[in-house]
């Protein structure tokens, strides 16, 4: 489960002055739910996935990942959340097999249980063929694919991805969408960020969109999206009434 | 251990393991140019200062400056400290981690180097250098890599050139300075040591004597352990405490 209460972050611009890049959001993603973070660029997505992941410290609020409160118990957290940021940052040089590995051991994996856990990332991730190859020799979709099993590789409960589908066409965006929704049936929480609102508006059971920093509109698809007639509909009109006021 | 691991095999690319072969010959390519000068193998103390400062110093100095300064400056431009500092180590285990690489890394490339320096024979007695120098080839690594952490965590975008002003400025400059001041520096420890290994001191004018420490071996290698861990624990409370917005990234 993840927890977002009055989520506040301040950074210090360059100028002197305070920048509000997150200004209290709030927002719940529940065990087997897949929940879809919106926002225009600069609106305070990736600074607020990057808070849940412990990345960032949050100036006021609470954020809990699997109960664990991220400035309280940050490693109970870490422990509890796989996180797939917008670039993939995977190593050319070393394969998918090894990235795999490294990050397992880098969760206290070793042995048995860490061969076993891998490769049977590799199996569902359909990354069998190429699972030896050095990653720079590996499509954009087959990259993003190894950065989603480095974030699933100590099975975490939570998931965030920012982003995760930037860098995929349609049919890399429909398979890990498909796959993301397969770990939400096996009772994951999942929240992502995305731009590209067609390929999540049938996916996600629920939608926060934030503007400025503030949450501007949430729902459950068919109260989101029902009115409008689209999921882009409903974005635009959030934001229109958020510039509005 | 992990993040140690998975820096070294990061590191094990054809460029690296070539500048690492280079740094590894670079110490015998310098005592044979300068036997070749001098007629005949160098004397034993001659050898002994030559070494010093191709081994411990200049081939330990750079191996350390190109592994260590990256630490943050690096993972931020490739998009890749994000996957590492989120794991439950967190920040403290990426610059650990990458420290114990880079010290295992250079360590290594620089004990080659004077095993090979050592062997090409161009010293008189040159094995008994060997175990003395790998003491100081360990020390310097151990110290120099952890005051090099400090400029990579504080100013990562200039952290190798304001590590090398740190190398010329504390090392170099103060670690010259007889005053307290230079107990500070990796520099003082090192020189103590070679001059007690070497057994120079007596021979020593009064005034090349105050460029060294009065103090056992022993207190010289627990100051550079000491020296290392106070470095690192700064490196990693700055570390933890700053804030990298997403716009700092590439």
């Amino acid at each position: 489960m993840i927890e977002v209460v009055d989520l506040v972050k301040h950074y210090r611009a360059s100028s002197g002055g305070i920048v509000r890049a997150v200004d209290g959001v709030s927002f719940v993603v529940n065990p087997g739910e897949m929940v879809g973070l919106l926002g225009a660029n600069g609106a305070g997505k990736t600074t607020t996935l990057r808070m849940l992941a412990t990345l960032l410290s949050p100036t006021s609020g609470t954020a809990r990942v699997g109960g664990c409160d991220v400035a309280i118990d940050p490693v109970g957290a870490r422990r509890r959340l796989g996180y797939v940021s917008a670039t993939t940052g995977v190593p050319d040089r070393l394969s998918a097999r090894e990235i795999l590995r490294s990050f397992g051991a880098l969760h206290g994996l070793r042995g048995y249980a860490l061969e076993a856990r891998v490769d049977r990332l590799i199996d569902v991730l359909d990354l069998g063929k190429c699972a030896d190859r050095p990653a720079g020799r590996l499509s954009s979709g087959q990259r993003q694919r190894v950065s989603v099993g480095r974030a699933l590789v100590h099975d975490p409960p939570s998931l965030v991805l920012d982003e995760p589908t930037n860098a995929l066409d349609v049919l890399g965006a429909r398979d890990l969408l498909a796959f993301l929704a397969d770990l939400r049936s096996s009772g994951r929480a999942i929240l992502l960020s995305s731009h590209r609102l067609h390929e999540i508006e049938n996916r996600c059971d629920r939608f926060v969109v934030i503007h400025g920093g503030r949450v501007v509109a949430k729902g459950t698809r068919e109260a989101f999206v029902g009115e409008a007639g689209g999921l882009e509909e409903a974005f635009f009109a959030a934001i229109a009434g958020a510039r509005a006021e | 251990m992990a993040v140690a691991s998975f820096q070294i095999n990061r590191l094990l690319t054809p460029p690296r393991l070539a500048l690492a072969a280079i740094g590894a010959a670079f110490p015998t390519a310098v005592l044979l140019a300068a036997t070749k000068a001098r007629g005949g193998a160098l004397d034993t103390d001659l050898g002994a200062i030559l070494l010093y400062f191709l081994v411990p110093e200049a081939v330990c100095m750079l191996g350390l400056l190109v592994t260590i300064c990256p630490v943050v400056a690096d993972e931020l431009e490739r998009g890749t400290w994000v996957h590492i500092a989120v794991r439950p180590g967190g920040r403290r285990a990426l610059l650990l981690g990458t420290w114990l690489a880079a010290v295992l890394w250079t360590g290594v490339v620089a004990l080659v180097g004077l095993l090979l320096a050592v062997l090409a024979g161009v010293i008189e007695n040159g094995l008994i250098l060997l175990g003395p120098f790998s003491v100081l080839v360990c020390l310097s690594c151990i110290g120099r890599a952890a005051l090099f952490s400090l400029p990579a965590v504080i100013i990562p975008k200039r952290a190798l050139v304001a590590s090398v002003g740190v190398a010329l400025v504390v090392e170099y400059l103060a670690g010259l300075i007889p005053a307290v001041v230079n107990q500070l520096t990796v520099s003082l420890r090192l020189r103590t040591l070679l001059v007690r290994f070497m057994d120079w001191r007596r021979n020593m004018p009064i005034q090349l004597q105050l460029l060294v420490d009065d103090r056992p071996p022993w207190a010289q290698v627990a100051a550079v352990l000491i020296l290392a861990v106070v470095f690192l624990t700064i490196a990693v409370a700055i570390l933890e405490w700053r804030q990298f917005p997403p716009s700092e990234e590439s």
